[in-house]
């Protein structure tokens, strides 16, 4: 039991830090989501640093790290209020690639470890809100490969991804477990109307009819299960990053700003918000660790760790966004200043990969009859 | 970063557990699991068990005839008490005086005190609220005059924890009234069998004597029997508070109580209920997230690395947690929870229940249980002081 990170872990952070402090100010930030929030260029760049190729294995000329070096990034990420698809594309994309067959990976995966090729996993179907077991999109064998048909919604960066990830039904309802596959398919080949979002991104509706897609895998529903779980942990990682941030500007923001003759960190009412807000950064920081750390974990424990630990979030995310702009007071609402955008993105992750009422259904569902976190 | 323990830790957990399962007597674990009354000499039996294991004062240091545990295994043994079911250890003894003496007490005091405490003989009670200093202790008025070799104490405290077993009490008092309040306390051990001395328990809102009054009319109290230096006892007092850390949370005793609010659930029928069962679950998550804030505290002193300021936090959330699920306990019980018959709680009854024997504490300790945001330093001075670490002013 150690909480400590290594040294090649604080390195990592400092990398990515320092990347932010130079590069990625809340100006460009600013700038970037008022032109519309693509985020390509970022992407780049922090390919160049070699994050694009975090988790990709070294034989396809990625750093081969694993859970913890991803929650590093992505607190950091959160912490720069970094816009960029960063879980999809070098966290989730790449764990579900890496069970292609091997031509489909040799091709795709040194690309996106590089960066230039961005694959998104287009995991979202309008009826099927949270539950990723729900597929309508249906795929059917065509020559050597398959054509795809349905739609995916909200999905990160669609306008500017090279490809995407889709599951895609091969046989079952709706909502049978089984029968679902996972198909590359070539941004080009599909029908993609982007938008911009609410936290400075940009995201697209994807309309497949009968779009030529390839195999990545058959039987797929282990690996969306751990491709949620992987992005619950990077949400997770990136919120406590969020928080950090978000709590640092409240603090400063009280200890300067003065009324009454006195700054108004001397008010009990607002101090006492304070302390409540770092309980809830304190609890949610542990529980993203906890994420992270039960990734490997076999998929019982680690569903139901996942689920707890985006109850948690959830729950701190809300709190400690909605608070800290409270005690702003009125500089908190305006679109100048940072609160509101880190607020933003932090309303924006409780959206994702399931909200709070979701997973505490899925904790609900799979209680035991102890618990703990060794449970 | 590692979630798990190492196998040198889970190798002492099983040694703990073994112990505990071959030691624990079964009439008091069955009291614990059904939260029944626990009496004087339940409390008593178990602490002279452990005393006679040497683990009594399970977080002493060696030289003073503690394993010298280091603090995951601390957590690991009390983890092991919490979830055979053995009491909790009635901390005054081992847990609070005993690291006071052993830090700031002479040679003599150490030798004539520690082997008491550490056997389990000598049932210790605290001496630090009084009528008028509550959440301000600093503003505490029990008066200790010296005269000659000797301390004459006037005054009274109160909320003393099962004060009347107590045989000795450790008392800050009133030694000046020089300067600020806090520089005139003075850190005093107290024969309660002394002259002068009046106990008067205060019956709490479960109908149970948990708590007293104590008097001190003239009494005498040698002059050896001050701890370090006078006017000195805040900062021991200060220094007893820092020695509390993550034990404060409960997180151990929380996760048993759990499974019992699960039983209790099940048996009533509303752990079916999706509205009841997601508040269960809800708890579940916070008890988790308590648990992952005990183990970075325990990883953060093993390691010495990074340092965590969050006892404010792990008192807060413990408290409330210990709340909530007495809580729910209650509403599990349903209507049956109204009844209020005192001997139901007694191991062994033989009158009728209402509804199930299961019921019959709930009520008791979901009332019971509104102490725990009030005692230990207020939910409120906690924000207090975590909002001090926060805002840095």
């Amino acid at each position: 039991m150690d909480f400590d990170f290594s040294d090649d872990q604080e390195a990592l952070r400092d990398a990515v830090r320092r990347w932010v402090d130079k590069g990625f100010g809340f100006e460009r930030r600013h700038a970037l989501a008022r032109d519309g929030g693509a985020t390509r260029e970022l992407h780049q760049e922090l390919a160049d640093l070699g994050l694009a190729g975090l988790t990709v294995a070294a034989e396809h000329g990625g750093l081969g790290f694993g859970a913890v070096e991803a929650m590093v990034v992505m607190e950091e990420l959160g912490r720069g209020l970094v816009n960029a698809p960063y879980a999809h594309a070098a966290l989730i994309a790449p764990a579900l690639l890496a069970a292609a067959p091997r031509p489909l990976q040799a091709d795709w995966l040194p690309r996106i470890a590089d960066g230039r090729a961005l694959v998104i996993p287009a995991l979202q179907e309008r009826a099927a809100r949270y539950r990723n077991a729900h597929v309508q999109s249906r795929a059917a064998h065509s020559g050597d490969g398959f054509r795809l048909t349905g739609a995916k919604t909200v999905v990160p960066a669609g306008d500017e991804a090279d490809a995407f990830v889709v599951p895609a039904r091969t046989a079952g309802d709706d909502d049978d477990p089984e029968g679902v596959g996972l198909f590359l398919v070539a941004r080009a080949d599909a029908s993609v109307r982007g938008y911009p979002t609410q936290d400075g991104a940009r995201a697209a509706e994807l309309t497949l009819s009968a779009t030529p897609a390839r195999q990545v895998a058959a039987d797929a529903a282990d690996l969306l299960s751990l491709a949620h779980d992987i992005g619950i942990a990077a949400a997770c990682a990136e919120a406590v990053g969020l928080m950090d941030r978000m709590v640092a500007v409240t603090v400063e923001y009280m200890n300067t700003r003065k009324q009454f003759g006195v700054p108004i960190s001397s008010f009990q009412a607002l101090r006492h918000r304070v302390a409540d807000v770092k309980m809830q950064l304190e609890l949610g920081r542990s529980m993203s660790y906890y994420a992270s750390l039960k990734l490997g974990e076999p998929e019982p424990q680690r569903r139901r760790a996942l689920s707890q630990a985006k109850v948690q979030l959830g729950h701190s995310m809300r709190f400690v966004g909605q608070q800290c702009i409270q005690l702003h007071g009125g500089i908190g609402v305006t679109d100048e200043y940072i609160a509101s955008h880190l607020f933003k993105r932090l309303t924006m992750l409780e959206l994702a990969f399931g909200d709070t009422l979701h997973h505490l259904g899925e904790v609900s569902e799979r209680m035991q009859d102890s618990a703990g976190v060794f449970a | 970063m590692d979630l798990n323990f190492t196998d040198d830790e889970l190798a002492f957990r099983n040694e703990v557990r073994q112990w505990v399962a071959a030691n624990l007597p079964a009439d008091i674990s069955q009291k614990v699991h059904q939260a029944l009354r626990l009496t004087r000499d339940d409390l008593q039996r178990w602490a002279k068990i452990l005393g006679k294991q040497g683990w009594l004062g399970w977080g002493w240091p060696k030289p003073f005839g503690g394993p010298g545990w280091n603090a995951v295994q601390k957590h690991l043994f009390e983890e092991e008490c919490a979830l055979a079911g053995a009491p909790r250890v009635v901390p005054f003894g081992p847990v609070m005086v005993a690291p006071v003496i052993m830090a700031f007490g002479s040679a003599e005091q150490q030798q004539r005190f520690l082997p008491g405490i550490a056997s389990g003989e000598v049932w210790w009670s605290q001496g630090y609220s009084e009528p008028g200093s509550g959440s301000d202790l600093a503003s505490l008025k029990c008066r200790a005059e010296r005269k000659g070799d000797r301390y004459v104490v006037n005054g009274q405290k109160t909320w003393t924890t099962l004060g009347q077993y107590g045989e000795w009490i450790f008392c800050l008092v009133r030694t000046s009234t020089e300067g600020k309040p806090q520089t005139g306390i003075s850190f005093l051990l107290i024969d309660m069998k002394s002259p002068g001395v009046t106990v008067r328990p205060i019956v709490l809102l479960d109908g149970e004597p948990e708590v007293n009054e104590v008097w001190f009319d003239n009494v005498q109290v040698p002059a050896d029997n001050l701890i370090g230096e006078e006017n000195k006892g805040w900062t021991y007092a200060k220094h007893l508070l820092a020695h509390e850390r993550t034990n404060i949370a409960d997180v151990n005793r929380a996760k048993r109580e759990l499974e019992r609010l699960k039983r209790i659930a099940k048996a009533e029928g509303v752990y079916d209920d999706r509205r009841f069962r997601d508040q269960i679950a809800l708890l579940e998550v916070d008890i988790v997230a308590l648990e992952m804030m005990v183990l970075r505290v325990l990883s953060a002193e093993k390691s010495g690395k990074q340092s965590l300021d969050v006892a404010g936090l792990l008192k807060i959330r413990g408290s409330e947690i210990q709340q909530r699920y007495t809580e729910l306990m209650m509403l599990a019980g349903g209507p049956c929870s109204r009844a209020f018959i005192f001997e139901a709680m007694d191991a062994g009854w033989q009158g009728e229940h209402v509804g199930a024997a299961h019921i019959a504490p709930l009520a008791g300790s979901y009332f019971n249980m509104r102490k725990t945001t009030i005692y230990g330093g207020s939910n409120e001075v906690q924000r207090n002081i975590v909002a001090q670490t926060v805002l840095g002013s």
